[in-house]
């Protein structure tokens, strides 16, 4: 059984085709990455995959580990082990980060029937991943992105997929606005999470990332559908050549 | 004027003055009430009086042995205290050195009187009825030079069914002195109508915290009247959340220059309330700066209103002046109201104000939901931050705790019905 499975999904905005039968099957211990151009749908996707409000299936299924997460709202599919990390993460002010961290956390080691973390065991445990992902201790006392940088909020999103320990990540360009140390930074971060149980679905524009996290299937999304599927060679083929030729394949 | 015989309070009020002397400020304020508010006037069409003049109505007789059953929420604090409207030494702290409380006489209750009359409150309620009615003018003097560490904690309490309460407090901070003052009120009475006179003179500065938590019947129309003089500063913020009807109506006068206002609140809401925050601050010189920031969260049927006036002189250049509204709704059957109001007729100035009104943002509530967080606690989350950036701005550090614990209350209130 596939951890997830998405099956002929269909999905319409504002009356508006966005995705048109996409099917997807990740298995446990894999990375999947997903390309295309701009508009192509894979932000949908990953709403459509975590449940937010409005971004209802058509018609289609989705089932991680073998349960369909239809009926399940955003905060539910969460806590059974789906995570997304924003393209475009949300200031939240006036909430400091490390409560912020503390409620998901427990909510999730609630769910999975563990004992909640008290505040000082969670404070060393926050403090451990964050210095791993070279993410300062004042940054998680202040308000959840609020005057992050492009940068530090890509970083701040995986450090909470770290303290989460999905089953299934969703990734969606995690890598733009990312230097060239904080690349490889938060790649390793996402690396240490890698482990034969979960899964890890990458968005990306750029076939760098993929030299860090090595991907096991590169799918090429274009206008609501994966037109093609591949090895890690697919992405330097989309890196040389561009979308054009594979779109008119297809 | 003839006033309308129908309404009982007007004649209850007018018998009560009865026997006082004709040019006593009194009966001069009584003169004055001969009906309430009508909803065509602009400043009391969102919130309207009428129900008053079909209620049996009439001014307390304050009980001088009436218990009392709030009690002090700090240690250590100056506790004043007012019951049935009426000031009670016998249960008030001792004064700290260079502070004093005293009841005025006829002549500068005649003062106040006019202090009031010369302000745009002339025609409030509460202005005429309070005068008419109070038990006496309560005031309280700080000295030159004289900064009160620890605070002062003023309870209002006391009133019945059917009865009003008209609590009148004059506070004077002399030259260079400093004070801050936390009211609770937590009255009983169908109708409470505080009156509160503030003079800043130079450099003196004082904090103002209010509570507003009467009972769920009752109609507060608070009226405050502040001036400012040369390099003073008032730092005010109102937390609302009790009371079926309750009206802060602060008119805030810039008299003299480089002096700083904050008039900040935040109003809690829920089932068939009615909230009210009427603010006007008059630039009348140049070089001053006010400060406000609204809050409110609404629930059940409840209603909120901010209106907010400043008037900018011709005379009153390089004033900084900002105003900022926000209110959530938590139901559909909530209605909040937000009417700025800026008269600019100077030209060298900054005045920037905004106000919404909506529901909690979306993508906010999306992102705490992604992260496994339920949706009534992500939500309580985001209202509370909501609340929390205000609180922490506008309240010294020493009691922000307190205030959070008194908005978290009415919050969960708010909460438990709505999410
Ligand atoms: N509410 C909406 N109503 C109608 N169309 C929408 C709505 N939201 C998004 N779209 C459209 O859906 C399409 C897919 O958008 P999506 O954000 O999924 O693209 P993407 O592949 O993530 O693009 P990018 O690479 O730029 O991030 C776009 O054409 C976009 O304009
Ligand atoms: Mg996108």
């Amino acid at each position: 059984m596939s951890l997830l499975e998405i099956k002929n999904a269909k999905l319409k905005l504002n009356d508006k085709d966005i995705l048109k039968g996409l099917s997807l099957s990740v298995n446990k211990g894999e990375v999947h990455a997903i390309m295309g151009p701009n508009g192509s749908g894979k932000s949908t996707l990953s709403y459509m995959l975590a449940g937010r409000g409005g971004y209802d299936l058509e018609s289609g299924e989705i089932l991680l580990d073998g349960q369909s997460l239809l009926e399940m709202e955003a905060d539910e599919r969460a806590r059974s082990g789906l995570f997304l990390a924003f393209q475009y993460p949300v200031e939240l002010p006036g909430v400091g980060g490390m409560s912020f961290l503390r409620e998901a956390v427990n909510s999730r080691r609630k769910f999975l029937g563990k004992e909640e973390l008290d505040h000082l065991a969670f404070v060393k445990e926050a403090r451990k991943v964050a210095s791993k992902m070279f993410v300062k201790d004042e940054m998680l006392k202040r308000a959840v992105n609020v005057g992050f940088s492009g940068g530090e909020k890509k970083r701040f999103e995986i450090l909470q997929m770290a303290m989460l320990k999905p089953k299934i990540s969703i990734l969606d360009e995690t890598d733009s606005g990312l230097d060239v140390d904080a690349l490889k930074i938060v790649s390793d971060g996402v690396n240490a999470e890698r482990n034969d149980d979960n899964a890890i679905v990458v968005i990306t524009h750029y076939q760098r990332l993929l030299d860090y996290i090595v991907p096991d299937f590169v799918h090429i999304l274009s206008d609501g559908n994966i037109i093609k599927t591949g090895g890690p060679e697919l992405a330097l083929e989309v890196e040389k050549n561009g979308y054009a030729g594979l779109i008119n394949a297809a | 004027m003839l006033h309308n015989a129908k309404d009982k309070y007007i004649t209850s009020v007018k018998d009560y003055v009865s026997q006082f002397e004709e040019n006593s400020f009194r009966k001069l304020a009584s003169n004055d009430f001969n009906s309430w508010p009508s909803p065509r006037e602009e400043t009391w069409r969102l919130s309207r009086l009428g129900v008053l003049s079909r209620k049996e109505i009439t001014p307390i007789i304050p009980n001088s042995k009436k218990k009392v059953s709030s009690v002090s929420k700090f240690t250590g604090s100056t506790i004043i205290r007012f019951v049935d409207g009426a000031l009670r030494e016998d249960l008030s702290s001792k004064l700290p050195p260079g502070s004093s409380l005293d009841i005025l006489g006829e002549e500068d209750s005649l003062t106040c009187f006019h202090k009031f009359k010369d302000s745009n409150l002339k025609d409030h309620p509460s202005t005429n009825v309070s005068f008419s009615c109070t038990p006496s003018i309560v005031k309280l003097t700080i000295e030159k030079n004289i900064s009160i560490g620890g605070f002062f904690e003023i309870i209002y309490e006391g009133g019945d069914e059917n009865l009003s309460v008209h609590p009148a407090l004059y506070i004077e901070l002399k030259d260079n002195s400093s004070i801050t003052i936390i009211e609770r009120f937590n009255h009983l009475s169908s109708l409470i109508m505080p009156l509160q006179l503030v003079e800043l003179k130079q450099n003196a500065s004082m904090n103002s915290l209010k509570i507003f938590n009467d009972n769920q019947q009752s109609y507060n129309l608070s009226a405050n009247c502040t001036f400012l003089s040369d390099k003073s500063n008032y730092n005010s913020f109102s937390l609302i959340k009790g009371g079926l009807f309750t009206r802060s109506e602060t008119h805030a006068y810039l008299k003299g220059e480089n002096c700083s206002l904050n008039l900040n609140g935040v109003y809690l809401s829920s089932k068939n309330q009615h909230h009210d925050l009427t603010t006007a601050i008059y630039h009348d010189v140049p070089n001053c700066t006010s400060k406000q920031i609204v809050r409110g969260v609404l629930g059940g049927k409840s209603t909120g209103v901010f209106q907010g006036k400043v008037r900018v002189a011709p005379d009153a250049q390089k004033t900084d002046g900002q105003q900022m509204s926000r209110a959530i709704l938590l139901s559909e059957n909530a209605i909040a109201n937000a009417k700025p109001e800026l008269e600019i007729y100077a030209d060298d100035v900054i005045c920037a104000h905004g106000a919404t009104v909506g529901e909690i943002d979306d993508e906010q509530l999306f992102y705490l939901k992604s992260r496994g967080i339920l949706e009534k606690k992500a939500k309580q989350i985001l209202i509370t931050a909501f609340l929390n950036d205000i609180i922490n701005e506008s309240v010294e550090e020493s009691v922000q705790n307190f205030v959070f614990e008194e908005a978290e209350l009415a919050l969960s209130e708010i909460i438990s019905k709505e999410i």
